[in-house]
């Protein structure tokens, strides 16, 4: 038999067992990642934010750097939640700033509320700030306060007591389950 | 020709054995053969979760919209089972460790975490273990390996549900669009307070207009997001409808129109608005919002209109929220109708699997609430009681219980004032049950009316401990015949989606 008539159909048997090799291959070993251990299922989390700038401080509301209201008065500043509560019953008494959130839609639990005060001289200037947080601790039993309203009293820093006149509020957390 | 004709009729003879060869190794693909609707190579997952939707949830709704006889889309699929729902304690170990310390009631935010990271955690935590430590989500590991993904929910898209798929936080509450230590912080788990660099204490909301984790992402919680994540979604190549800047919900319309690889779309500042609600109001803003069957068949149009990496597919999650938030208020009403949309997104996510033959749906809930019941017609429940029910046992005293209680299981007329949907509905102290006609009633009865087949009542307005049904249609759909727990729906979407090693 001639040389090419060998070589020919032994190069065509080789491929053909590649390509047989392949297929096998193929079905055996599944696609997706090489190895999804610990290495790479970590690194599939998402911990890091490039230009997300970490929080440098507690909320802040902008209605509150406005001038503040008139000797003895308390009143709302806007904030990202005033349609879902309303504050009820809000009074400064001179040594603090009280009052109550009363959610306005239906709640099984709040689970974290802040209320923000800013606290003014006679000149309406804002002197500081102070504020009154609620947390439901899941250790905490759910026969606690209702959920649809939660009374809050705020009082003036001691360093401003002397001349704090007037108060405003807002709330910058609310978050219902 | 005498050169040629050797050449050819070697040729085709190795190429026969070679096709011998692979055929005794057997096809490409699964060596099993797999259940109805399969190809053989699971390509995508659909997660359809009922929040709050326990066992009677799915009876009731069954009864009220297709009688007795009848069967809601979910029922129909071929697997079903039961999943266990328990939370473990904040600084606990996993079940088998020393310091396992189980809980068992879970919230909707633990029990995100047991199926979107495999591991049990405390009552509020997403995206960590018991002990803080940052677990990876199924989402994110599917985006890694080049999936395309989706997240949909009725309820803020920072809520529990949908954020345990997106994002790491200590505390659920620290949902944005501000950090506060109270909402954030959770030093009982990690000691001392977290700089505020860390995932664990950033806000739910800044991570998911940034972390790219969900291509497509419809829900509520406008009023979560700022101006600053409206423009690192576009920066990532979202195209966003409404305006989180303007916070300008986005609407149906705006839906429908929606195109692109990553969409989002928020329709509501809060929560979406229950279906009854828009039902009743149809010319209210709110009838404007999409539903969750609107929402899941957009999503899937977006998410198949173009494969993934490695010829992979779509993992996406469907949440059905507010049948947890109307059970916790105790409105029968209001939870039947939700019931009943999310059942229609299972029908949507079934019909395309039966149409593309290559995708795993899956259909479950986080946990039951409110303990939902259907009671005997013309009875009462304990709420409605002046005493509880009696505990001797005349014919055998030995069966008596202790406390004895001789007497008893009447009615209370202050606390049962009439059919909450009917007679009593003015008494906001009421706690007689809510009835429903049914398909089987006659056509004049009405709901509301003692003449209603279907009676529904709660037991409180916190979870319950129950297990919950799974249903289950595709290729690794029998794994849910049974029961698992909630931690095992984590191994097995990720091994249908074959992101686990």
């Amino acid at each position: 038999m001639h040389r090419r008539q060998i070589i020919v159909p032994a190069v065509l048997l080789i491929a053909a067992l590649a390509l047989t090799g392949f297929l096998v291959t193929a079905a055996q070993q599944p696609p997706g990642p090489a190895d999804a251990g610990d290495g790479p299922a970590a690194a599939a989390a998402r911990t890091s934010f490039p230009g997300l700038p970490a929080a440098a401080s507690e909320p802040d509301l902008p209605g509150l750097h406005a001038p503040g209201p008139g000797k003895g008065k308390a009143l709302q500043v806007p904030g990202p939640f005033d349609d879902r509560f309303v504050l009820e019953g809000l009074v400064f008494d001179g040594s603090a700033v009280s009052g109550t959130v009363r959610a306005t839609g239906a709640t099984s639990e709040l689970l974290d509320l802040q209320v923000l005060a800013g606290f003014y001289d006679d000149k309406g200037s804002l002197l500081g700030t102070a504020r009154f947080d609620h947390h439901l601790g899941t250790e905490e039993p759910h026969a606690d306060a209702p959920a649809e309203h939660t009374e809050f009293t705020i009082s003036v820093p001691d360093q401003y007591q002397d001349a704090a006149v007037s108060a405003a509020v807002g709330v910058p957390v609310f978050v219902t389950e | 020709m005498r050169r040629t004709l050797p050449l050819l009729g070697s040729a085709g003879a190795l190429m026969a054995a070679a096709v011998a060869v692979t055929a005794l190794v057997g096809p490409a693909g699964p060596a099993t053969a797999a259940p109805d609707g399969n190809n053989g190579r699971t390509k995508n997952v659909i997660y359809l979760l009922g929040d709050g939707m326990g066992r009677t949830h799915i009876s009731a709704a069954r009864e009220r919209f297709y009688g007795a006889e009848g069967k809601l889309a979910m029922e129909t699929l071929p697997a079903q089972g039961y999943v266990s729902t328990y939370a473990v304690e904040k600084k606990s170990g996993q079940p088998g460790e020393p310091d396992f310390k189980p809980n068992l009631v879970t919230d909707s935010a633990s029990a995100a975490t047991a199926w979107a990271s495999g591991v049990k955690t405390y009552n509020a935590a997403l995206g960590v273990d018991a002990k803080g430590a940052v677990v990876p989500t199924a989402m994110e590991l599917a985006k890694q390996a080049g999936y395309r993904t989706g997240n949909v929910s009725t309820s803020e898209i920072t809520d529990a549900t949908p954020a345990g798929q997106m994002s790491h936080v200590l505390a659920r509450g620290c949902q944005g669009p501000v950090y506060s230590a109270s909402a954030c912080q959770d030093t009982a788990v990690t000691g001392d307070a977290l700089p505020t660099s860390d995932v664990r204490v950033t806000p739910v909301a800044d991570q998911i207009a940034r972390n790219g984790t969900a291509d497509v992402i419809f829900g509520g919680g406008l009023g979560r997001f700022d101006a600053a994540d409206e423009t690192a979604l576009k920066e990532q190549g979202y195209s966003v409808l409404g305006s989180a800047a303007s916070q300008i919900p986005a609407t149906r319309t705006d839906l429908n129109a929606a195109s692109g690889d990553k969409v989002f779309g928020l329709f509501n500042k809060g929560n979406l608005t229950v279906e009854k609600t828009k039902q009743d109001n149809p010319a209210a803003p709110q009838a404007q919002e999409p539903s969750l069957p609107d929402m899941t068949k957009k999503a899937i149009e977006l998410l198949n209109s173009k494969k993934g990496a490695n010829g992979n597919g779509f993992y996406l999650q469907v949440e059905g929220a507010l049948i947890d938030k109307r059970s916790h208020a105790n409105d029968a009403a209001q939870s039947l109708e939700e019931i009943k949309a999310f059942d229609d997104a299972v029908a949507a996510a079934l019909d395309f699997a039966k149409k593309d033959g290559n995708t795993l749906v899956i259909v479950t809930a986080d946990h039951e609430t409110a303990g939902f019941n259907i009671i005997e017609k013309g009875s009462f429940t304990n709420p409605e009681a002046a005493a509880p029910p009696v505990n001797v046992d005349s014919g055998n005293t030995a069966n008596n219980s202790t406390p004895s209680r001789a007497g008893g299981n009447t009615k209370d007329p202050a606390r049962s004032s009439g059919i909450l949907n009917g007679a009593g509905a003015a008494d906001p102290r009421n706690f007689a049950p809510a009835t429903f006609r049914t398909p089987n009633d006659p056509a004049e009865v009405k709901d509301g009316s003692k003449e209603a087949s279907l009676w529904l009542t709660y037991l409180s307005g916190n979870h319950t401990g129950a297990d919950v049904p799974v249903y289950a249609y595709g290729s690794g759909s029998e794994k849910l015949q049974g029961s698992v727990d909630n931690t095992d729906l984590f191994d097995i979407v990720g091994n249908a989606l074959r992101v686990l090693r």
